[in-house]
């Protein structure tokens, strides 16, 4: 009777066996494909946050199904990593022996010569060669064909195609270092946000991205690099029809010293480079310049970044709040900014700014800035309405009920970055690189094994018989196998001038 | 030339390409049944016109648009198109495979009949598509989906023509004495040399299991998909390695699970499994050919529902 450690035992050794086989890989090959699809169907809080709140809003029962399945991060759920985790086992334990096989073969002797009329490909002719003479010249011609050539009694072994093997070795050990450079890289990087105004330095530390940069497990706060850029400049372009042309933000390079450190330009497509720490172009909007003061006291003068709601329409007016925790009781504003209100009164695109003006509603009570807020929306539990509002463009100034004065001094555009620090980018590209190299003399290169036998036959003469078969591509190696067995049993100095024939003196 | 005039020209020529394209379909479908040797040249030669117009199509709404003419859904389907019909020339000239002319043919009057549903006229490049590596990229991607789409086409015939071969052999059986001829020279008959490769063997002519049947035996049509897929293989991973180059340059990172890189993904490993299947005992043949036709069907479902549907990075191409 098994005991059920026995069976334990059994049922593991059975699971390893079916792991090692291509066909289990090539179905959890498939299961990988099939489950990586539900990512795309289903929005994942990595890549579209909004659309899975809105779900949770719009089918609350749909959403807790698809949360309990961890159907919103697919790709970091328990399952999908199982999968491709199954898969890599199973490769690896394919792989192994393989590369053992692979690596005893290098160094083994060649097969000898067993029944060499039996193989597919046979030719005999006889020669007026000797045998030593016929096999020397017979390794040459391989040679030169590019086969591995071994002397086997009473002939050659040779062979090609080794690549094809090698080739799918180096393909499939790859996908393990593509594994490693996404894992490193995820480790030792981090990424995050930075809003930027035209005019102010931003420097690249841990506490000043707009929310805490998400940062890899082995990522130290101290690795944050130091160095600086300020926006001189943003400036986005647009084509005739309203298409955008192109984003672009001059910046200065400040090193960690505080020190200027050259001019800098960052756009789609260009990012900025700085001590492994990358720069990219990500979005931008307006930000004008508000002062406001009381009784000639000057409560603030910054500029306010503003934010739309789809940077791709245009057409809507950008909103910003300010708030006031100085005065008593608090006062809070929203704003509603057209950049260019004659277009963007009658609906259209509001490309550049042209004669720009401010939309407000004044709100008093308390702000509840004790809680955790965000800066671009006033939290109304605590407010009232707070007079009319009303609406004042550049160079004018906006006066509340209670005496306060807002002016609208500047305005100015502020460019957000995507900083990034990815250290497994160049493990990334290595093993795409060798993948792409193994990857061709594994699908392209065919394996081929030939045998020379030389027997001595009268007058100083030789029995050559030429053998050989292809493992792959095998209507190409017929005619290849043709053109070998005709060179070498071709009479010496029907081709090359033979020793002989040579005039002498 | 002002650019509404390269527009317009590039517009005809688009359109008596996409004719040309039809009526060399229907010369190759004629000479598959008739085989009048005749209608094959004036098919080829169609085949073989219509594409130096396709080229100067997609040359003029290069010129008009003054960029690469391969920036948007329309241009990239019309670039795939172009290529089935570039492919399948070359293809034909190899290995003399004329009888799946008409078949690779519609398949290019397919792709650009369904591009003209997402025609734009031609005009510049969101910020994003802006970049040296579009040339490459868009490329190899086009050249790959025209590839698989050979390949998809020959899968289909032969599963088809799989069908076919066995149910005549069920026949043979069950009368053996009627027809020898077949017995001798039909392709079941030799099953051990078909699993024994992982690319069949083709010493001994291609014969055709039924005096009926015009197309190649089934061995054959298998061989073809196979090699197209395997030629294409590379290029289609060499275009994802460039797709996440390019993302890593304009998007801050190589590889983000966008709905275009999944169904990418997705494609690259069906196409995986189909090489893998090849030299698997037990999937060759009729389910290799079945996963060759789901990675096409992936490959058109990226083109299609992901572009138009699902909301994300590559929304413009």
């Amino acid at each position: 009777m098994a005991s059920t450690s026995e069976t334990i035992y059994r049922s593991l050794v059975s699971v390893w066996r079916s792991l090692r086989s291509m066909r289990t890989a090539l179905i959890l090959l498939l299961v990988v494909a099939v489950a990586s699809v539900f990512g795309s169907l289903v929005p994942q809080l990595g890549v579209a946050r909004p659309a899975v709140f809105r779900l949770y809003v719009d089918h609350p029962l749909r959403a807790r199904i698809y949360e309990t399945l961890g159907l919103f991060d697919v790709y970091g759920s328990w399952w999908f990593t199982t999968c491709y985790a199954l898969l890599l086992i199973s490769l690896a334990s394919c792989l192994i022996p393989r590369t053992r096989a692979f690596r005893r073969g290098l160094g083994l002797r060649p097969q000898p010569m067993r029944g060499l009329e039996g193989m597919r490909h046979f030719t005999e002719t006889t020669i007026p060669v000797a045998p030593e003479r016929a096999l020397d010249r017979a390794r040459g011609i391989l040679r030169r064909r590019r086969f591995r050539v071994a002397p086997v009694e009473p002939g050659l072994a040779a062979e090609k195609g080794r690549a094809r093997e090698s080739g799918s070795l180096l393909f499939h050990w790859s996908l393990f270092l593509v594994l490693v450079g996404a894992v490193y890289g995820k480790g030792f990087g981090f990424t995050g946000q930075a809003t930027v105004v035209e005019g102010e330095t931003w420097t690249e530390a841990h506490a000043s991205y707009d929310l805490p940069p998400d940062e890899g497990r082995f990522f130290a706060e101290s690795m944050h690099q130091g160095f600086g850029v300020r926006v001189e400049d943003f400036d986005a372009a647009y084509h005739p029809s309203g298409l955008p042309e192109d984003f672009r933000s001059r910046v200065t390079l400040i090193d960690g010293d505080g020190m200027p450190a050259g001019q800098r330009v960052i756009r789609v497509n260009e990012p900025l480079e700085q001590d492994g720490v990358k720069l990219y172009q990500l979005g931008y909007g307006w930000a004008p310049v508000l002062e406001v003061r009381f009784e000639d006291r000057l409560l603030a003068a910054e500029p306010v970044v503003f934010t739309t709601r789809s940077p791709n329409d245009l057409t809507a007016p950008w909103r910003g709040v300010v708030k006031l925790p100085s005065l008593e009781p608090d006062v809070g504003l929203e704003l509603r900014l057209f950049p260019d209100p004659v277009a963007g009164l009658v609906g259209g695109p509001m490309l550049e700014a042209r004669d720009p003006f401010l939309f407000y509603d004044a709100w008093r009570g308390d702000l509840r800035l004790d809680r955790a807020q965000s800066v671009f929306a006033l939290d109304k539990t605590g407010l009232q309405p707070f007079g009319p509002g009303g609406g004042f463009g550049l160079g004018e100034t906006a006066r509340l009920p209670n005496g306060v004065e807002i002016a609208f001094t500047e305005l100015r555009e502020y460019t957000q970055f995507l900083v990034k620090r990815d250290p497994g980018t160049g493990i990334m590209l290595a093993a795409a690189l060798l993948t792409l190299l193994g990857l061709l003399p594994a699908l392209y290169s065919s394996r081929r094994r030939l045998w020379v036998r030389a027997i001595p036959a009268d007058r100083s003469g030789t029995r050559l018989q030429v053998a050989g078969f292809a493992m792959q591509r095998r209507a190409a190696f017929e005619d290849e196998f043709r053109s070998i067995a005709g060179e070498l049993s071709r009479r010496e100095g029907a081709g090359e001038p033979a020793a002989g024939s040579e005039p002498v003196g | 030339m002002s650019p509404e005039g390269l527009t317009g020209a590039s517009n005809v020529a688009f359109g008596v390409a996409l004719v040309m394209y039809l009526a060399a379909s229907v010369g190759y479908f004629h000479h598959l049944a008739f085989r009048r040797r005749g209608v094959l040249v004036v098919a080829r030669g169609t085949a073989y016109a219509g594409a130096v117009v396709h080229a100067v199509s997609l040359i003029a709404r290069g010129a008009a648009a003054e960029r690469v003419p391969w920036g948007n859904l329309f241009e990239y389907v019309t670039v795939v198109g172009f290529l089935i019909v570039a492919a399948y020339l070359v293809v034909e000239r190899l290995w003399h495979a004329e009888a799946v002319g008409g078949f690779a043919l519609g398949a290019a009057v397919a792709a650009l009949g369904g591009a003209t549903i997402a025609y734009v006229p031609p005009g510049p490049l969101v910020p994003a598509l802006n970049s040296y590596w579009l040339w490459i990229h868009v490329v190899m991607a086009t050249l790959a989906s025209a590839l698989f789409t050979l390949g998809f086409v020959f899968s289909v015939l032969y599963l088809v023509q799989e069908r076919r071969e066995e149910r005549l052999a069920a026949r043979r059986a069950s009368v053996p004495a009627r027809e020898p001829a077949l017995v001798a020279a039909g392709a079941a008959d030799r099953p051990e040399d078909y699993v024994s490769a992982e690319e069949p063997e083709e010493s001994g002519a291609p014969v055709h299991p039924s005096s009926r049947s015009r197309l190649p035996a089934a061995a054959t049509l298998d061989r073809y998909a196979y090699r197209t897929i395997v030629f294409a293989f590379p290029i289609w991973t060499l275009a994802v390695i460039l797709g996440a180059i390019w993302a890593e340059e304009a998007w801050g990172r190589y590889w983000g699970w966008d709905a275009k890189e999944v169904w990418s993904f997705v494609t690259w490993v069906v196409f995986a499994g189909y090489l893998h299947a090849r030299a698997t005992v037990g999937w060759r043949g009729r389910r290799a050919a079945v996963l060759a036709v789901i990675g096409f069907a992936a490959l058109v479902f990226n083109l299609t529902v992901v572009n138009t549907a699902i909301a994300g990075l590559h929304s413009y191409a």
